[in-house]
């Protein structure tokens, strides 16, 4: 389970975009005060564990930076985040045993082969190296990658890779999960394995959390909803939730409904 | 918790966790082209390379220049006896016939003269004035070999015709003859060794390259491992396994580190192997310099380039970080490029000897201190402090490559 408590990140703006006076509401974005931008505000929310949490928001509302400090990539400025009870603060370390990271972003080391790749986190994670190797075997086999095991990364297809990068996220077995925006990049196929193993790690009962931008990989595979914008949390509960607030019957149209009423209203609880 | 402080009874796993870092990384850096030829091709053979053409070139240039015939005409040599006959007797020179006087700066340039001779006054086989000889020739080679040639006729005509005057003056023995000319006689005795003489002229260059072959040995991999990994999209997932930043940062020290001074030791290796091979065969001042260079030498230098190799590494690292891109690491590295050269070029200049003030000032220091092994003239005291300052100066560099490490605007830059 995952508990977040009033996370908050502020960066100095870079000298350019610094204000030297105040200006009018509505002429700037309203997380840049003074020499500080405020990219992510006081934000809370919980996510259950044998439950898919869908992170939605317009590019630039904070979802990554959320996402980097609630795994321990960043220092929050203030508030903090728990997983099964492990501080983000108190114990990152132990953070980063419990949970398993994946981003569209990720890259792969190049000239290792997939399974030099993946035992290689799986040592950095502590596990013995016979315990290593038999869950590179038992990855490989669940996600139908033993063809290409011996392969080397910089001959892969972005499918091969992006499976490469489930099972490094995967080797130390985390309870919680984190996919930034895993589909990004993928072909329909690729993208259709990807959101399939996601709904099996529900079924684990495992925590997942999901950033996308694809509504109807939200329909298809969220319980629990929270959206963000412009640093703050603008809508937390259910997918039924979002429809029932909004009166849309389109998921889409949902989250258009609720950002924008999040621009003048603050957060809107289901 | 400080990431960066490993519990005291973490510190086995620390290790391993250093070990399994340092073990990936250099796999990737050994199945990279690049840099195994920066790393290993470049030093190993560039030296050996470099020498051997350099002296494979100025001995058949030497030799061409000496077994070269001097093409010359004699304008009054009537006025000189035995001159003429002395230039035709000589097989390393060849008269030619019809230049008028006037032309022979255009016949030099046309290479149709090596060099003229005209002689300024008659010679008055009494105690008379001086005669006065003229050689005109084209000095711009270095290793023109007319000017020597001609001095030598030269001189044995003169001290033919001195023997001549002198005995007609009544001075029959070569010793008397020596204390009219010379009453007072200098005898100098240099207490500098060979080695020492041509060490400190030649002994700059080596130094400069070791140095430049170490740097360039350690720059692809500390690019490859910082600003790479943030171009490949892979550090943002590495600072999330659960180790302490710092022995990530101690992996990747060591390997770039491992670059560096296998780099350095293969340049000193390479000319090593070319002594060893080639080295012997060489004559003159190159040779003596090479005769007198020992393995301990060659081990104490070695032993200086490691710290500078760790100065490096931590530096390039730190620049790397800071980069986006690989590209980026690149461009940032230039200033840096400058600041390793600029001071191991200092060690080339005329006059710029080791001391205790050049020995407060990184790279210089360590350049000095090798021309000073290879020169055979190392004070051991300043050797050793020159050690322990570049080890300090190496750690400093280190720690400021941790921190920096651990700064999110330099990971998460732009």
């Amino acid at each position: 389970m995952l508990e977040v408590e009033g996370l908050c990140k502020t960066f100095p703006l870079p000298r350019g975009r610094r204000s030297k006076g105040a200006r009018p509401p509505g002429a700037h974005d309203p997380r840049e005060q003074g020499q500080q931008f405020h990219a992510v505000r006081a934000v809370s929310f919980r996510a259950e564990a044998g439950r898919i949490l869908g992170l939605l928001g317009p590019n630039g509302a904070g979802k990554t930076t959320l996402m980097r400090m609630m795994s321990t990539a960043i220092k929050p400025t203030a508030g903090t985040a728990r997983f099964d009870g492990v501080d983000i603060l108190q114990n990152p370390l132990g953070v980063r045993r419990t949970i398993g990271f994946l981003s569209g972003a990720t890259g792969l080391y190049g000239r290792l082969t997939a399974r030099e790749m993946i035992a290689y986190y799986g040592e950095l994670h502590g596990l013995a190296r016979a315990v290593v190797r038999a869950r590179v075997q038992e990855l490989a086999r669940a996600l139908a990658m033993e063809d290409y095991l011996d392969r080397r990364n910089d001959a892969l297809s972005a499918g091969m890779k992006q499976k490469v990068s489930i099972a490094r996220t995967l080797i130390h077995d985390p309870q919680v999960l984190i996919f930034d925006e895993p589909t990004t990049g993928l072909d329909v196929a690729a993208a259709q394995t990807v959101l399939e193993l996601i709904a099996r790690f529900k079924r684990e009962g495992k925590t997942v959390i999901f950033s996308t931008h694809h509504m109807h990989e939200v329909e298809r595979l969220c319980d629990d909803v929270v959206i963000i914008h412009q640093g703050e949390l603008c809508f937390t509960g259910t997918i039924e939730d979002m429809r029932a607030r909004t009166g849309a019957r389109h998921l889409d149209q949902a989250f258009l409904a609720l950002v924008n009423a999040g621009r003048g209203e603050g957060e809107v609880r289901a | 918790m400080n990431e960066t402080t490993p519990t005291k009874d973490a510190r086995g796993g620390a290790l391993a966790t250093v070990g399994t870092i340092y073990r990936k990384e250099m796999r990737e850096v050994l199945r990279d082209r690049r840099t195994l030829v920066f790393m290993i091709v470049f030093p190993l053979l560039l030296i050996p390379l470099l020498l051997s053409l350099v002296t494979e070139l100025v001995s058949s240039a030497v030799e061409k220049a000496e077994a070269e015939t001097v093409r010359y005409a004699l304008y009054d040599g009537e006025r000189l006896p035995g001159l003429a006959e002395a230039l035709t007797q000589d097989p390393g020179f060849e008269a030619v016939e019809g230049v008028a006087r006037e032309d022979i700066k255009a016949a030099i340039r046309d290479e149709r003269l090596t060099m003229a001779l005209t002689v300024r006054e008659p010679f008055d086989a009494g105690a008379g004035p001086q005669t006065t000889v003229d050689l005109f020739y084209n000095g711009a080679s270095k290793i023109s070999k007319v000017e020597r040639k001609t001095e030598t006729v030269l001189k044995r005509q003169s001290e033919r015709l001195r023997v001549a005057r002198l005995e007609a003056l009544g001075l029959d023995s070569p010793d008397k003859q020596s204390a009219v000319l010379e009453p007072v006689k200098l005898e100098t005795h240099n207490t500098a060794d060979m080695r020492e003489v041509l060490g400190e002229q030649a002994g700059g260059m080596l130094p400069y390259m070791f140095i430049i072959f170490c740097y360039l040995g350690a720059l692809y991999p500390a690019i490859d491992l910082a600003a790479g990994e943030k171009e490949r999209g892979t550090l943002e997932t590495l600072l999330l396994a659960p180790i302490p930043r710092v022995l990530l940062v101690l992996g990747k020290f060591l390997v770039v580190f491992t670059a560096g001074v296998v780099s350095a030791l293969l340049s000193i290796a390479g000319l090593g192997l070319w002594l060893v091979y080639q080295g012997q065969e060489v004559g003159g001042a190159l040779g003596e310099i090479i005769k007198s260079v020992t393995a301990l030498d060659l081990t104490l230098i070695g032993l200086m380039l490691v710290p500078m190799a760790a100065m490096f590494s931590a530096l390039l690292l730190s620049i790397s970080i800071y980069a986006k891109s690989f590209k980026e690491a690149q461009s940032y590295s230039a200033p840096l490029n400058m600041l390793v050269i600029m001071p191991a070029v200092l060690a080339m200049l005329p006059g710029i000897e080791l001391d205790w003030t050049w020995a407060l000032v990184p790279i210089t220091n360590i350049s000095l201190a090798i021309k000073e092994l290879i020169k055979g003239t190392m004070d051991y005291t300043m050797l050793v402090a020159i050690l322990g300052s570049s080890v300090v100066i190496a750690a400093a560099c280190l720690v400021f490559c941790t921190w920096w490490f651990n700064r999110e605007d330099v990971l998460f830059r732009g």
